[in-house]
């Protein structure tokens, strides 16, 4: 081990003291104006000092005073469909990628490098160019404005990564796993399921975490195939660009309410994030 | 060992397994992707607007692509799209590699620096362009106090074309740069101790260790970054739709914003169809010849 002195960490620290002022202000800012009534958010100069006012995160509930107002945003039915919509969009891709991402590891199947290219045209496309074909499909399947039509969007949305990124997660098993597994008259099936997946636990939570952000935040796809009645909590929020004007306050404390699922999601897999992105291109085992 | 296996009797063949895992996978591709670019190829050839279908549709063959192709405002989309994504692209690899370096280094605390470092991407898309056309605002924005400090009078950020693609660029880096650093101090911290250990030993400078050791080692992730970034890039509209609203006039439009626009506003579904040919041909060309060369790059380790 070489032990480093603190001199040499210095220069490392200033570039991520730097890049973290960059990063962070506009989020505290975005938690600032949150808790600005409306004499605040526009005075000059901006303030940083002022008695916060909790009416936004009232609003975007849909309680208290606001709840009354046409101004309010009102999240609570978006938050369920929400809530639904990324946990089962976000099971199926990291399911079907574990799948598919196992066959790729493991299966020299004709065909295999342009399958793994083919998947992540999942991510390549863009929403806009398919869209005007969805909407067609969805409404003639019966799927606009449903939750299992914005299942089946999340799901394709993150398939491409899922795949790209277990598959790097199975590289890293070595093969002798099954090998052995097999020679002792176990089928593949259950080494795969009793021996291998259990090996990747880590990456699935990695895979899940990346999958769950799109998915949380996916708009584009749900603005234009779901907007009455199964309402994301995004579109919800796009609406607060209403004829009232920009409700920023109250965009601001959605913003808030959404990133914190995120963020606590994320600093529980925090251990196998760096593992999960080298996509197993870096050479076979991980150390 | 592929012998070795084959000895065995068990209960489904290999190719049974591989095809049954492929299976939902390829489904989902069958329905979402294969199903609507036949489809799109077809409208593409069409006068047809999904909003009278009454009227039915007339075979124009390829009138949609010579019509699109010769108007010289989609030519300014796509040179608009191509500034924004080279711009965007550059300064999330520059910070994102500089700070992926920085992140190499052990030291107390760097677990939680690294969560709060990624926090940008996890916000929600439309949310972020409302939250910097909110601070770029030209009367009340607390960017234009910040750079007031500085002596610099109020900047019309989004008002006029050429600062609206810094604004938004400046936008899309912040939130993105962190996914770049994720890959690259994955990448960076794959590279064998012993390597960086002989080059410590070999007395190599630190700028030969970067450029000659770590950046080449980690290029397959590198890569697969660009790629990535490139591709999102490529089809940002969200921030675009929140920060500008594609104006002045229609001058922050890019590509895939005036696609949404022909689809969904004009509801000219044979001409949307065309346009999204086009862009999806460009996208899956650019990222061909990425992953050819990401091939050969892996090839060679």
């Amino acid at each position: 081990m070489r032990r480093e002195n603190t001199a040499a960490f210095l220069p490392a620290l200033v570039v991520i003291g730097i890049y973290l002022l960059f990063s962070l202000g506009p989020v505290l800012w975005m938690v600032v104006s949150s808790l600005k009534d409306r004499q605040e958010l526009f005075s000059w100069p901006p303030s940083l000092i002022f008695t916060p006012d909790v009416s936004s995160y009232a609003a975007v509930f849909g309680l208290g005073d606001s709840s009354q107002s046409a101004a309010s945003i009102g999240l609570v039915g978006a938050l369920f469909t929400s809530i639904i919509v990324s946990v089962c969009g976000t099971a199926l891709a990291v399911g079907f990628g574990v799948l598919a991402g196992y066959a790729a590891s493991r299966f020299a199947f004709p065909g295999r490098n342009d399958f793994m290219f083919f998947v992540l045209s999942t991510r390549m496309i863009p929403p806009v160019a398919v869209l005007v074909f969805y909407h067609y499909m969805f409404s003639r399947l019966g799927l606009t404005d449903t939750i299992p039509g914005l299942v089946l969007v999340t799901t394709f949305i993150n398939l491409g990564l899922a795949t790209w990124i277990m598959k790097g997660f199975f590289d890293g098993v070595p093969q002798e796993v099954e090998n052995v597994a097999l020679v002792n008259g176990y089928t593949r099936l259950y080494a795969f399921w009793h021996l291998v997946l259990p090996m990747v636990r880590g990456g699935m939570a990695a895979t899940a975490g990346f999958c769950f952000i799109f998915a949380w935040n996916e708009f584009t796809f749900s603005s234009v195939l779901a907007t009455t009645k199964a309402t994301t909590l995004p579109v919800k929020i796009s609406s607060a660009m209403g004829a009232t004007g920009i409700e920023w306050a109250q965009i601001c404390a959605a913003g808030v309410v959404l990133v914190l699922p995120v963020v606590v999601f994320f600093w529980l897999i925090r251990k196998y994030l760096l593992m999960g992105m080298t996509f197993g291109v870096l050479g076979g085992s991980r150390t | 060992m592929a012998n070795a296996r084959r000895q065995v009797p068990r209960a489904m063949p290999d190719g049974l397994v591989c095809g049954l895992f492929l299976a939902p996978s390829l489904a989902v591709l069958s329905l979402m992707v294969v199903y609507p670019f036949l489809s799109l190829l077809y409208y593409s050839t069409l006068r047809f607007s999904v909003l009278r279908p009454a009227q039915g549709s007339e075979s124009v063959g390829m009138l949609n692509y010579t019509s699109l192709l010769t108007d010289d405002a989609i030519w300014d989309r796509f040179i608009f799209t191509g500034q924004f994504v080279l711009a965007t692209v550059v300064v999330q690899f520059v910070i994102g590699i500089a700070v992926a370096y920085a992140f190499t280094r052990d030291f107390k605390g760097r677990d939680l620096l690294f969560t709060l470092a990624l926090l940008p991407m996890m916000l929600c898309p439309i949310v972020v362009g409302f939250l910097w056309r909110y601070m770029f605002n030209s009367e009340w924005g607390v960017i234009n106090y910040l750079i007031s400090l500085f002596g610099i009078g109020k900047v019309d950020w989004l008002g006029v074309a050429d600062n609206a693609l810094w604004a938004v660029v400046i936008a899309d880096a912040w939130m993105w740069t962190p996914f770049v650093i994720l890959l690259a101090t994955a990448a960076f911290r794959g590279i064998p101790k012993d390597i960086q250990e002989s080059a410590d030993i070999d007395g190599a400078s630190p700028a030969y260790r970067f450029f000659r050791i770590t950046l080449p080692l980690s290029a397959p992730i590198l890569l697969i970054a660009f790629l990535l970034r490139l591709i999102d890039a490529f089809k940002q509209s969200d921030l675009f739709l929140a920060m500008t609203g594609g104006g002045p006039g229609s001058e922050t439009e890019t590509v895939s914003f005036r696609l949404g626009k022909i689809a969904f506003s004009y509801f000219y579904t044979g001409d949307a169809s065309a346009l999204a040919v086009i862009l999806l041909v460009i996208i899956i060309g650019l990222s061909m010849i990425l992953v050819r060369h990401l091939n050969r790059v892996k090839d060679q380790r």
